[in-house]
């Protein structure tokens, strides 16, 4: 009945109930954000360029520095410095790639509701909720992309896996949780955001979290204060699940407090979009 | 036209870009942002992995020390950045084509340009000084060490800011200045900014050991941190000269073609 009041305005066809038309709405919706994604390829190839980046100079100028600098975080089966490092390494380039394809959704969305689209399509018969979602499905199939990318990447600089099918799938299904958790958030942020510029800056903390977590360097050799901040904050539950299933490092209740925090900040964050974009549009 | 037209105008030009440094104080401030948490991240997350072998290339050399050097050359770059986008702007809102048209000295505008940006990367080189003093800066400099610094820095200064008025003039618009700026944000990286070029392999190595940022670096770092320079200091001092010449001659020969493209 709360669709109901929403389809308020269009005359629906007798017999099509509203969820079938929200699920079709949803549908043209991710069309028109694939094909943005599709005619504006250097979006998405900026989105990926700044993790690739990250993975060759962190791999090759830094790594083997990192690598013999890891201790307890040395990887189990590899030796020396470089190679150690890029096995270490990869969990949060794959993060990071979540990270930033998230940033060209909140750019994304932000464009939309400062161009007015979302304003004409307020007066369609569309289902509101179904632009939304367009955005995220279509974020989670360019974030997927973009992960997988990566990970070649990552494999081609001496990042070796050892996960088993069900250790693989497992993997993925975090990336996604992930990936819903973040481009929910992003489309918060792209949502309240007054410009597109501010949209394309707000969401910078998610790529520098991922820095100060258990990513880039273990835990324990950070100052005692950083150590406090990286242990609790939610990047690096995320990247030992991911290093644990991929490289078979213990994951003990990471893998737990991952699934919390993600379902957490999707839920908030989904209530919180939806809660902005309910709002009227202001004039101007 | 007499020198002293020359100075009086190129006074009146410096006086101008340090105005727009003060009315638009964003502009410094973004350009501190980058080399700022470059610092508190890699002296904060990595230092306690990069410290061993720092501590084995300079014994008793702790990682922010070491990187300070790397990052005060980050500074220059990163302000270099706003010296082209202000010259670009310049150009293309036809302040300079005003300028062409009334008795001033022509270069002034380009001299008051780099003698601004000059002060203006010494104020933020010294602020980032402080915040690296703050985080456990050990400078081992004497008098003699900071006068060859302040040297070294405002010739690095110059250089790179000549380069920036040089593509400012050159780019049709201001995202044409952005590969430069790239490039001058990136090079650090590559070289013995935050770790030793021990530690890097193959083509990186010889890439690190070649470029121009490398000796600088390692100048700045002698100077800073008492450690021998060898013959890095003279690269530094010629790769600095070239590009400052280089740049210079470049940005008359672009400033002296006619204003219509």
């Amino acid at each position: 009945m709360t669709a109901m009041t929403t389809m308020s305005g269009m005359t629906p066809a007798d017999g099509v109930d509203t969820r079938s038309h929200a699920w079709i709405h949803a549908r043209i919706m991710l069309r028109r954000n694939l094909r943005h994604l599709q005619r504006y390829p250097s979006l998405t190839l900026m989105v990926m360029l700044m993790p690739l980046v990250f993975l060759l100079l962190f791999v090759y100028v830094f790594g083997g520095t990192l690598g013999s600098g890891l201790g307890s975080g040395t990887p189990v089966g590899v030796h020396g410095g470089r190679q150690a490092y890029a096995a270490y390494v990869a969990p949060a380039i794959i993060v990071m790639a979540v990270a930033a394809a998230a940033q060209g959704t909140a750019i994304a969305v932000a464009q939309d509701m400062t161009e007015g689209i979302i304003a004409r399509f307020r007066t369609m018969a569309v289902v509101r909720s179904s632009v939304l979602t367009g955005h995220v499905v279509a974020a989670a199939i360019q974030t997927m992309v973009g992960v997988t990318v990566v990970t070649l990447a990552a494999i081609g600089v001496g990042f070796r896996p050892h996960a088993n099918v069900a250790e693989w799938f497992a993997a993925i299904g975090v990336v996604l949780l992930l990936t819903f958790a973040i481009t929910w958030l992003c489309v918060g942020l792209g949502l309240s955001a007054k410009s597109v510029e501010t949209a394309s800056n707000s969401p910078m903390f998610l790529m520098l979290l991922p820095f100060l977590s258990s990513g880039f360097v273990p835990t324990d050799s950070l100052p005692t204060g950083m150590r406090w901040f990286s242990e609790y904050e939610p990047f690096t539950p995320v990247n030992e699940t991911l290093r644990g299933l991929l490289t078979g490092t213990e994951i003990g209740d990471n893998l737990v407090i991952s699934l919390a925090w993600c379902i957490g900040v999707a839920v908030l964050s989904y209530a919180w979009s939806r809660r902005l974009y309910e709002r009227e549009p202001k004039a101007g | 036209m007499s020198s002293h037209a020359f100075f009086a105008d190129s006074a009146t030009m410096t006086r101008r870009s340090l105005r727009q440094t003060v009315r638009y104080p964003v502009m410094m401030i973004s350009s501190l942002v980058v080399p700022i948490i470059l610092f508190l991240l890699f002296a904060g997350v990595f230092s306690g992995s990069m410290k061993a072998s720092v501590a084995a290339f300079a014994p008793g050399t702790s990682y922010v020390d070491y990187i300070v050097p790397g990052i005060v050359l980050m500074t220059v770059g990163y302000g270099s950045s706003t010296t082209a986008l202000r010259v670009n702007s310049d150009m293309t809102s036809g302040i300079m084509a005003r300028l062409r048209t009334m008795r001033i000295t022509r270069t002034a505008v380009l001299t008051g340009h780099v003698i601004g940006a000059v002060i203006r990367t010494l104020i933020a080189i010294s602020l980032v000084l402080c915040v690296a003093a703050l985080s456990g800066l050990h400078t081992r400099a004497d008098a003699l060490a900071w006068l060859g610094l302040l040297g070294v820095i405002s010739l690095l200064t110059i250089a790179i800011t000549w380069l920036s008025v040089a593509i400012g003039l050159a780019a049709n618009k201001p995202e044409g200045t952005s590969g430069f700026t790239l490039l001058v944000q990136v090079l650090p990286f590559i070289s013995s900014a935050f770790v030793p070029i021990g530690s890097l392999s193959g083509a990186l190595r010889w890439f690190a050991r070649n470029e121009p940022f490398t000796p600088i670096i390692d100048t700045i770092r002698g100077l800073l941190l008492g450690m021998p320079i060898g013959h890095s200091g003279w690269v530094a001092v010629a790769w600095c000269s070239a590009m400052a010449l280089g740049g210079y001659f470049w940005s008359r020969a672009l400033f002296n073609r006619g204003p219509s493209r």
